[in-house]
């Protein structure tokens, strides 16, 4: 409960100090709003053009659109001491003084950082699955509502997961490696659409290594009335917790490389 | 004299650049992986809706993208650092023209980074297989005229660059102007979807805007979706745009030089 309380103080205080340059918060949160909004424009000319794609119709793909959005873009505001913040605090060595406070690592990192520009990008997600929604359309109960909130949740802790790769190589390398962006960022512009268009290696990626197909597009086709592969209605709410599987694991690794960890000592 | 100045700082830029090998490797098998991913969704996308623009003509687009990529997007943050900290005063202070200083650099900058990339990720994309990698080039006449074009478009690229900065110059965090300056550079440009799949009404409006001079025009010769006989008419254009965008970027440099204030500290 501390450090729940804790993290919710850090993440007051970092806001404040992003409020602090209004006129910069704003135009960059605008800047964001564009960029995602380019994204989507891109899937609706895509619709325009091509209308459906296999058995999706464009409502179901601007639900899968507006899923892979609100996701990606939580993480970001919530755990940008992961998704982004790491590999400046070991270039730093800032991390070092994070290692002297009688706090668990992730826990300091976690608090160190947000970035509340993104709720812009999470607004066009938002509007994306309410689009998605109505002209699917979905017609909503209360399992599908819960089979939404968790699917939006364990993709949160996958994408966690997925980061702290990077921040295990980064523990190694020092630089951070762009190879790992293949997953994270690469993972979000293949997922926005449902993973069983993509032949096979990559349908194995997306359910095996980096398992958004899990969390993800099972939930979201039940949702949409199509269910993945035919699968039953239980497995929607088991796949999801690969997420959590994914972030076990990474965490383990990320104790492990921290024992590891030499400072830059700047 | 002046050029030999710009030349050698455009040789130092280069010599920088090819520093980092290893991110690059990174950098590429990323690139390429996207690549895959997008020659994939097209392919879904085509398998149930065949469309004028045949298959092959938009996966070599892709590959096309991912390997210049660099040419587009903001290469060079030094500069906005040194409005930010006051370091700029020193480049004042230098026996050049301030705009030729650092076109030269983005222009090595942007030659480099597309160039390291493209020559791995072309080869990459020519050993897949039939459907998924590049097509060979609609004729050599095609090859030939898409080099020409691309050569051009690298002028107009760095000179928007600098224009960019131009703008930016004045307030003291651009990352918001430049964010969305970059985003308008990406659509624009084919990168995020490209500008053959846009609706046919837009395209010919945007064929006459110079983001579309940097890579989709020399990709279009390539592929043989613009003819040799437009030929003329697109390296027109580009030279348009590249002598209105260079202008206009001096005279933004030169009024930006008379009022900038330099960052104590």
């Amino acid at each position: 409960m501390d450090t729940v309380k804790l993290y919710l103080h850090s993440m007051g205080m970092l806001l404040k100090s992003h409020f602090q340059y209004p006129v910069s918060f704003f135009m960059q949160t605008a800047a964001q709003l564009v960029m995602e909004g380019g994204e989507f424009m891109a899937l609706l000319l895509i619709v325009d053009r091509f209308d459906h794609l296999n058995q999706w119709t464009p409502g179901n793909l601007y639900f899968f659109f507006g899923l892979m959005a609100v996701s990606f873009y939580l993480t970001e505001i919530f755990g940008r001491g992961i998704t982004g913040n790491f590999p400046y605090l070991v270039r730093s060595g800032q991390l070092d003084t994070i290692l002297l406070r009688p706090r668990g690592v992730l826990t300091q990192v976690l608090c160190s950082a947000t970035d509340p520009r993104r709720i812009t990008c999470i607004a066009v997600g938002v509007a994306a699955l309410v689009m998605g929604s109505l002209q699917s359309p979905v017609h909503w109960s209360f399992l599908k509502a819960l089979a939404l909130t968790e699917s939006i949740c364990m993709s949160m802790i996958l994408l966690l997961g997925l980061f702290m790769i990077e921040a295990v190589f980064c523990i190694f390398s020092v630089k951070s490696v762009e190879l790992v962006n293949a997953l994270t960022y690469g993972g979000r512009s293949a997922c926005e659409y449902p993973v069983d268009i993509y032949p096979r290696p990559l349908r194995i990626l997306f359910s095996a290594v980096a398992p958004f197909a899990l969390t993800m597009h099972v939930p979201a086709a039940y949702i949409l009335d199509k269910p993945l592969y035919g699968w039953p209605v239980w497995t929607v709410f088991v796949t999801p917790l690969a997420g959590l599987a994914v972030f076990a694991v990474m965490y383990r690794v990320f104790r492990l490389a921290m024992r590891h960890y030499r400072s830059t000592g700047s | 004299m002046r050029i030999k100045a710009y030349l050698s700082i455009f040789r130092m830029r280069l010599k920088q650049e090819l520093q980092y090998r290893g991110a690059m490797i990174g950098g590429i098998c990323c690139q390429a992986f996207f690549g895959l991913i997008l020659v994939a969704l097209y392919r879904a996308l085509y398998a149930g809706h065949p469309q004028t623009v045949p298959l092959e003509a938009t996966v070599s687009y892709v590959w096309l993208q991912q390997a210049f990529f660099r040419m587009l997007g903001a290469t060079d943050n030094d500069l906005a650092d040194r409005i930010r900290t006051g370091d700029i005063a020193y480049d004042l202070a230098r026996p050049l023209n301030l705009y030729g200083y650092y076109y030269s650099r983005v222009m090595a900058q942007k030659l480099t980074g597309s160039l390291m990339r493209a020559a791995p990720m072309l080869v990459f994309a020519a050993l897949l297989p039939k459907g998924w990698g590049i097509s060979a080039p609609a004729s050599l006449p095609a090859l030939i005229a898409g080099i020409a074009a691309l050569m051009l478009g690298l002028v107009v690229s760095s000179a928007i660059e600098n224009l960019t900065v131009g703008f930016t110059m004045r307030t003291l965090d651009p990352r918001g102007i430049q964010a969305m300056l970059n985003l308008l550079m990406m659509i624009l440009s084919g990168s995020i979807l490209p500008l053959t799949l846009f609706p046919d009404a837009w395209q010919r409006v945007i064929a006459l805007m110079p983001h579309t001079q940097m890579l989709d025009a020399p990709i279009r010769l390539y592929t043989g979706q613009r003819s040799l006989s437009e030929l003329l008419q697109i390296i027109g254009l580009q030279i348009f745009w590249a002598a209105a965008l260079l202008g206009l970027g001096l005279l933004l440099w030169s009024r930006n030089r008379k009022r900038l204030t330099v960052q104590g500290g």
